[in-house]
């Protein structure tokens, strides 16, 4: 009834006429303003500190320093970070407070009654520091020269294995062997709100911060931590989200903002603090897409059977952990593709250095690994003579398979159907439209055009899983007399514009089964909403629908029972996971997945280098489209995010320090520049354990993308690339080096 | 300085310093929040609204250079609670995902339907190749544009291409 329609999302009319309230909306006369200060050093220790010349600037009302907090550490999986670095530390922290390892690392809040008294006060600080050798990339990294964490007694400081079968056997058996080392690029999330967040005293004396995030709670329990104080004490909210993409997984000011609430009220001053980033602090100062090295030898049998793969695997960390120990094992999972190979050897290392930390971003380590699978693949398929989605055909894991992690996948395997469906509508043809905007001011030369065709698949997790305790809650209330007249659904699930909310408002009339009219909803409030977990990790339909369904089945009986209003609560559970197996990679690792496929079509000029993407079909199991239309939209918007990861976003990390942070250097694609022509294939395999059948699906399009362009540049031109993005001088260089172009 | 603007109908007289952007103006002073900083640079477009019907990236536009001219925000666009026909195309055609950029995409859409009112695609992505989005892929802002077209030339839209969806 209200499932697989797509109705309009709710949010939409607020933010067509311009109500919608991100966090840096807040405006008027009582608020303060915050500048956090970073300390513009990839490695160094910090000597002194004074923050008496900041005082001496007009308007500066406070600086917030490492001293006040009282738990200076950091880190959704590791304590591995100094909230503030400075020289005051309190001691009590697992990390040393005053060594700088990023140049992002943050030394002060500067917060006063304009924005320029506190970034005059920023400037004024005086700080001595002790430059120490830097870290810069992964080659510097390896040789353990010089250590990022002392503690840790090396830079290679995670390291996960894959020991499947006998990769000795897999070569007595290979005919054919194709080899390659793959170059993989940061990524910048490029948001269009950059982060901006305001912190108060709410009614109840609640440190308050409202600011754009991914998971409330975890939010919460981060600022509790560091600050010291019981969770109740501390409220977090999100207003309108402005993108997120996993770039706002990780804390930028919310713990900070917390801890001069807290110094302000201890003075009696109970002031809201507003801090802004420009687009440039965003850039510097959140994490990244990893960079990475990956280097990767199959072998495979004259008859198109992949019969063995050993892959090792780096990741560049930067100075923290953040979630890089998460996202090397999605990238371990996922390197030797959707694939039944019964040899295997992988070893991957998370790598410190003093370059931005990488992080969350869509796809979580899924891209970096289907980039070097598909890869190899697509080679194999040349080397071997075959067509590639045959090739395909005959190694994908079915229903049943023994995955990397030498057990079976779970039930749901629908990875076959969906690389069906997307070959299928790839060669129904279309008329393409030429090119929007053309390649240049002048027409291309027909004759340095070449056309190609490239495919590719992928597969990723659904849910926080080896062996995270994974859950989601919800609260439904039912309200009326002998009907239910209204329903009110409370859930901190995040929707980061992706429409979550939407979808949950869907779904929770369908559980109760009113017309959508009939719920409305509180959202994203740690005081008024239970724990829902992440808006990552496609994660979000599938866990809040499942907790949706649990808790109006708790209301719907409390409702018979006589209860007005009937209240139902319910913390949704999924099957358990376990991690790798820290020997052999072993391990019943996750509970779903998503499937998806992608085959694209370019136009490559040889005379310039610039590659066109004429067409992309995707096909992706979503299990149930829960509104198609907002399914569509993040076929669309991923591919395009993976559009600029493959072709044009690149950012120059040099000495450990971001070079172009402006959107006028980094190019995210424009209007201009995205393919001409993408269809998405909605396939519908339900998922035996998602709610209705749905699997989560944004992160899945974005995956395949970049090794289905590689490939079909390659079938234009002859050359295969192994590092992206392929902007034109790399093309061009590339295609020099093989003799395609002068 | 003393400027004296009018904004979406209404006429301020304010003093605001030399330095001051307009869109910090906008927001700070008038408290039309709508209009959104994304870049610093000019290079995003989230910032974008009318100075005397063309279109400012607000910005790199001082106050003071707005003085005696009219300014059409966002919050200007509906009238008396009926939306735009631009609006209402990125409404209906779902135009927008986080919705941080569609202030300002909503408002390069409406000065090109003014200068052209029945622009092709191809236009349609030239009028807005100054304006990022990062969450849609686009595909839906040209949809949302056409949409407003046909229904600013007085014309059914032309039908979702949604049908075409799914397999």
């Amino acid at each position: 009834m209200s499932l697989g329609i797509s109705i309009v999302r709710d949010d939409a009319r607020a933010k067509v006429t311009g109500a919608a309230r991100y966090p840096g909306d807040r405006v008027g006369p009582d608020l303060l303003h915050a500048v956090v200060v970073f300390s513009g050093r990839p490695h160094a220790r910090m000597v002194s500190m004074d923050v008496r010349p900041a005082f001496a600037v007009p308007g500066v009302v406070e600086v917030v320093t490492a001293g006040d907090i009282p738990v200076n550490e950091y880190g959704l999986t590791m304590f591995d970070q100094p909230v503030l670095v400075g020289v005051d530390g309190t001691g009590r922290a697992r990390v040393a407070s005053d060594v700088s390892r990023w140049e992002a690392d943050q030394i002060a809040v500067v917060v006063a009654e304009t924005p320029e008294a506190a970034a005059a006060g920023a400037v004024a600080l005086d700080v001595d520091w002790e430059d120490l050798p830097v870290v810069a990339d992964l080659e510097a990294a390896l040789t353990d020269e010089v250590l990022v964490h002392p503690e840790a007694g090396t830079n290679r400081y995670v390291h996960h294995r894959i020991r499947k079968g006998s990769p000795e056997a897999g070569w007595a058996a290979a005919d054919v062997v194709v080899e390659g080392t793959y170059r993989l690029p940061h990524q910048e999330h490029a948001y269009l709100q950059p982060e901006a967040a305001v912190a108060y005293l709410d009614d109840d004396d609640r440190i308050t911060v409202e600011i754009a995030g991914q998971w409330t709670h975890e939010d919460r329990e981060q600022i509790a931590h560091a600050l010291d104080l019981p969770p109740e004490r501390i409220r977090v909210r999100y207003p309108a989200i402005g993108g997120a993409f996993g770039g706002r997984e990780d804390m930028s000011l919310q713990i900070v903002m917390a801890a001069a609430v807290r110094k302000l009220a201890a003075r009696g001053i109970r002031r809201p603090v507003r801090c802004v980033w420009s687009r440039e602090e965003s850039i510097v100062g959140h994490h990244k897409r990893h960079r990475g090295i990956v280097h990767a030898r199959w072998g495979a049998t004259r008859e198109g059977v992949v019969v063995v793969a050993e892959v090792d695997a780096y990741l560049d960390a930067g100075a923290y952990n953040y979630t890089t120990n998460k996202v090397l094992g999605n990238l371990h999972l996922t390197v030797a593709g959707p694939y039944e190979i019964p040899n295997l050897r992988v070893d991957s290392w998370g790598v410190y250095t003093n370059a931005v930390p990488g992080g969350a971003f869509r796809g979580f380590g899924a891209p970096q690994g289907a980039f070097v699978a598909e890869n190899q693949m697509n080679r194999l398929a040349e080397a071997l003579g075959i067509d590639p989605v045959e090739l395909r055909r005959r190694n994908v894991i079915q229903e049943g398979s023994v995955g990397p992690t030498q057990v079976p996948f779970p039930a749901g395997v629908s990875m076959p159907a969906v690389i069906d469906a997307c070959a299928e509508a790839a060669e129904r043809p279309v008329a393409v439209p030429p090119p929007a905007i053309p390649f240049a001011s002048l027409p291309a030369d027909e004759s340095r055009l070449r056309r190609g065709r490239g495919f590719a698949c992928a597969f990723k997790n659904v849910g926080f899983s080896f062996g995270f305790p994974e859950r989601c809650e919800a609260t439904i209330e039912l309200h009326g007399d002998d009907e239910v007249e209204r329903v009110v659904l409370h859930h901190a699930g995040a929707d980061v514009g992706q429409g979550a909310h939407t979808a949950f408002r869907q779904m929770a009339a369908e559980a109760v089964g009113v017309p959508l009219e009939r719920v409305e909803a509180v959202w994203s409030d740690t005081a008024v909403t239970g724990d829902s977990g992440s808006a990552s990790a496609s994660r979000l339909t599938f866990m809040a629908g499942n907790a949706i369904l649990g808790a109006a089945e708790e209301a719907e009986k409390r409702w018979r029972d006589g209860d007005r209003p009937a209240i139902g609560e319910f913390r949704y559970v999924p099957p358990p996971t376990e991690p790798f197996d820290p020997d052999t990679g072993r391990g019943d690792v996750n509970f779903a997945y998503g499937y998806v496929a992608e085959a694209v079509e370019v136009t490559v000029d040889v005379g310039t280098g610039h590659v066109h993407v004429d067409r992309v079909v995707c096909a992706v199991d979503v299990g149930r489209a829960i509104n198609p239309r907002l399914v569509e939209g993040q076929v669309h918007g991923a591919i395009v995010q993976a559009h600029g990861y493959a072709l044009t976003e690149r950012l120059v990390v040099e000495g450990a320090t971001i070079r172009n942070p402006r959107l006028s250097q980094y190019l995210i694609p424009g209007i201009g520049d995205v393919p001409a022509h993408v269809e998405a294939v909605i396939v519908e395999h339900p998922d035996p354990v998602g709610p209705w059948g749905a699997r989560g699906m944004a992160e899945m399009p974005f995956i395949p993308y970049a090794p289905a362009v590689v490939a079909a540049i390659h079938d234009a031109t002859g050359v295969w690339f192994d590092e992206i993005p392929l902007t034109p001088d790399r093309v061009l260089a590339g295609l020099r080096r093989a003799g395609v172009a002068q | 300085m003393k400027i004296s603007v009018t904004v979406n109908g209404t006429r301020y007289e304010r003093d605001v310093e030399p330095r001051t952007l307009l869109v910090h103006f906008l927001r700070e002073d008038l408290g039309l929040t709508g209009t959104h900083v994304g870049c610093d640079t000019s290079y995003c477009g989230a910032c974008t609204v009318l100075v005397d019907g063309r279109s400012v990236k607000s910005c790199t536009f001082l106050a003071v250079a707005a003085d005696g001219a009219e300014i059409t925000t966002v919050e200007g666009l509906a009238a008396d609670g009926e939306l735009h026909p631009v609006q209402e195309g990125f409404w209906e055609r779902h135009g927008l995902q986080c919705g941080f950029c569609t202030p300002g995409m909503i408002m390069s859409s409406v000065a090109l339907l003014e200068e052209n009112p029945s622009p092709s695609e191809a236009e349609i992505r030239h009028a807005l190749e100054g304006n990022l989005c990062r969450c849609t892929g686009y595909h839906n802002i040209v949809l949302a544009v056409q949409y407003a077209a046909a229904k600013l030339r007085g014309e059914q839209p032309p039908p979702a291409d949604w049908e075409e969806v799914g397999a």
